[in-house]
């Protein structure tokens, strides 16, 4: 904390240039943000680091048991689990979902479609729903009785009914559709964006030398989009790996299904009151993000190359 | 100059933010505040409907010079609040309501509450149940964490129309007679299960809970050993439970989803095992079975869920103050009004035999004086040591259970997996 003594002496013109002074306002105006971030970002995110090394339930001494936390973790066929289950539900959560975003994004852009703004809103309506209320809904919708509108629907189709909640598959594809129908349009509205700045000359062009719509989308509108389409892929990807409310409600009771890296981290944290491994498990997420970031990195740069 | 005075101004935000981040005890310390009279300041939480404001009202009516605020929260969100209070060590109320289950995650935490035997609770302690008592004290019994409020002691909710329907006589004396232990339970469900195609009870958790709470150890002892390897009691509810979902018995509703809600109303089920809190519950999800739910003893004995404790953190500055206060809010008379103004079932046996108990009546339960039923049920109540992993314990062992049912997972198999999965995390503490 800066003391208000201190820094009332400071500001006194005696002996400060007026470089130094026009430096030390601009620090000042952005100092709030530091601060803020000091204590609610930098703060938790270091001490992560260190209590990851520490046995410590919240309330007691904190005693130093080095790499144990880490061995612990990783000797729970549970944690390896959740890895894959944040994985699997990550693909088939965000895969289909960027494709169908791109899609609806195409439409939204294309001369025919009326009342453009209402359906740009209505696409992201869902990215502004609470995510309780959602998760709520959508475990009555998925409801494993028979009766359930999912069930129900599919009973329609000669599908027998499915253990939405207890199923290896069941539990996966129902938060996969949650995150899919939360997204789709927050997506679709960035890659709108992307759309509306490629310049329409080009598609002239294309219509002149006799390119066809499909040809016009896959030689002009996909190269064009490359940039936004890494950026989307990124956050997708970092988004994804954090995955925690929705299985939080919908799997009652941290089944290992729908157990995701998050939730087994919070699960350690806030239920066990085990501190030490919860960190470790922060720990390595982060260092898993990485890892995934850094392919998504390489990729992209791949494409770039190949794509000139 | 505008240069000069944006700068003071940002200067003044900075400041005030760094003592807005500073020390906020002055909030509990305002005993010196206009220099008149000398109030005291109590903050208390609570979580749910408790109707502890009226009695705060008519405390301060006698005690002028108390000023009490109640806060009153959510379940989970209260104990949040409070848990991370506690562990940081600042922003905790002077008195805290904490439930049951929660109060088992500050076994290792005494040093975070006053003693309530330093204020005298020794003297009020024969006012109490037992059990309900020794939950609240520490493992040696040399510390006492809180005060009992109500308790939750559990009885058999069963529908009238599905006995009925069954050939099984209705009037709770004979249902009570009909079904005396487990074994007969169990014949019963066979029966209606034969005659109405309908499972006994809602989902395995209740039918499990219920055993467990007659076992007279349960997953801990004192010394924090997990027993359930070593004694037979769980594992024989657990083998009781899993019979019955092999034959079919139990429904397969979770607890407060929806569809649990519409089977109630729609009476897909013969019998529910549960607190007297419940009551509530089922009235609001069959408001059009008034009648239909009856409620009679359960088989076996009885059980508790639910029920709290009032506490004194140690950042209280008015100990003596809140320990008056509490000791009032729970004495027997007090709790008589709290059952009569907010259904909170009394942990002070000697209102049983209050006139209001003895000539209780439900007309929704079929006019069956429930109050009695608990009554009689909550001296029936095993005194228990739960321990501070007891949630995680019963979280594995309902995940198991769970997965014999849904997946048709071998019972052996899962019962191992569970232990496994229990000591992997008690390890880690």
């Amino acid at each position: 904390m800066v003391s208000h003594n201190h820094t009332n002496a400071t500001v006194r013109p005696k002996g400060l240039s007026d470089k130094k002074k026009t430096a030390l306002a601009g620090y000042l105006f952005i100092s709030p943000f530091f601060l803020l971030f000091t204590i609610f970002g930098a703060f938790p995110m270091l001490f992560s680091f260190y209590l990851a090394f520490q046995k410590w339930n919240g309330f007691g001494e904190m005693t130093f048991v080095g790499v144990k936390n880490f061995s612990f973790i990783f000797t729970d066929p549970l944690f390896w689990k959740s890895i894959y289950n944040t994985i699997v539900i990550g693909l088939l959560g965000t895969g289909p979902q960027l494709i169908a975003a791109l899609i609806l994004a195409v439409a939204l852009n294309s001369a025919i479609v009326k009342f453009k703004s209402v359906f740009r809103v209505a696409y992201f309506v869902p990215n502004v729903t609470s995510i309780v209320a959602v998760a709520i809904i959508f475990t009555v919708l998925f409801s494993e009785q028979e009766a359930g509108l999912v069930n129900a629907t599919l009973s329609l189709f000669g599908i027998s009914p499915v253990s939405w909640q207890t199923s290896e598959w069941g539990a996966k594809i129902a938060i996969a559709t949650m995150i899919f129908w939360r997204w789709v349009g927050y997506n679709s509205i960035i890659f709108l964006a992307g759309l509306q700045s490629i310049p329409k000359d080009l598609y002239e062009a294309a219509e002149i030398d006799g390119a066809k719509k499909w040809q016009q989308f896959l030689f002009i509108t996909v190269p064009m989009l490359k940039p936004i389409i890494v950026f989307v892929v990124f956050t997708a990807t970092i988004g994804s790996l954090q995955i925690f409310a929705e299985p939080l409600i919908f799997g009652s009771g941290f089944r290992e299904e729908s157990m995701t890296i998050v939730l087994y981290l919070w699960r350690e944290a806030f239920s066990n009151n085990a501190f030490g491994t919860a960190s470790a498990t922060a720990v390595s997420l982060f260092l898993l993000i990485i890892v995934f970031t850094t392919i998504n990195f390489f990729a992209s740069n791949r494409l770039d190359k190949s794509g000139k | 100059m505008m240069k000069k005075r944006a700068l003071m101004l940002l200067l003044a935000f900075v400041f005030m933010f760094a003592t807005a981040c500073g020390n906020q005890s002055e909030s509990t310390n305002e005993s010196k505040d206009k220099g008149s009279s000398e109030k005291v300041k109590l903050n208390m939480w609570v979580f749910g409907s408790t109707g502890y404001e009226k009695l705060a009202e008519e405390y301060m009516k006698d005690h002028p010079n108390v000023d009490i605020k109640i806060q009153s929260t959510q379940f989970d969100d209260h104990h949040n609040a409070l848990f991370t209070a506690l562990s940081a060590g600042s922003g905790a109320p002077d008195i805290a309501m904490i439930e049951v289950n929660n109060i088992e995650r500050y076994r290792e935490a005494q040093d975070r509450f006053y003693n309530l035997y330093d204020f005298g609770a020794k003297d009020i302690k024969d006012k109490y149940l037992d059990w309900k008592w020794r939950i609240g004290e520490s493992a040696d019994g040399s510390f006492l964490f809180g005060l009992p409020t109500d308790i939750g002691p559990t009885a058999m909710f069963y529908r009238a129309d599905v006995f009925e329907a069954a050939g099984l006589p209705t009037d709770p004396a004979e249902v009570a007679q009909l079904i005396p232990d487990w074994n007969a339970y169990a014949e019963v469900a066979a029966t209606i299960k034969e005659k109405t195609g309908k499972p006994i009870a809602d989902n395995v958790e209740l039918v499990y809970n219920a055993l467990r709470d007659q076992a007279p150890v349960q997953y801990f002892n004192e010394k924090e050993e997990l027993l359930i390897e070593k004694e037979p009691y769980i594992k024989q509810a657990y083998d009781y439970t899993v019979s019955l979902i092999q034959k079919g018995y139990l429904g397969s509703n979770g607890l407060w989803t929806p569809e649990w809600g519409n089977a109630m109303e729609k009476g897909s089920y013969a019998t529910l095992l549960a607190p007297a809190w419940m009551q509530g519950v089922v009235k609001g999800n069959a408001p059009n079975s008034a009648g239909k739910w009856l409620i009679t003893n359960m088989p076996g004995g009885a059980g508790n869920w639910g029920g709290s404790y009032l506490t004194i953190p140690k950042e209280s500055k008015h100990p003596k103050e809140a320990y008056d206060f509490i000791q009032w809010l729970v004495a027997p008379e007090q709790q008589l009004k709290s059952f009569k103004d907010m259904g909170l079932f009394p942990s002070t046996p000697s209102v049983y035999d209050a006139p209001e108990f003895k000539e209780y009546k439900d007309e929704y339960f079929g006019g069956v004086n429930t109050a009695q039923v608990f009554a009689e049920a909550a001296q029936k109540v095993k005194t228990v040591y739960m321990g501070k992993n007891y949630t995680l314990v019963q979280g594995e062992i309902i995940k198991a259970l769970t997965n014999v049912q849904k997946k048709k997972a071998d019972p052996e198999k899962e019962w191992e997996e569970a232990i496994k999965r229990i000591k992997r995390q008690l390890e880690r503490q």
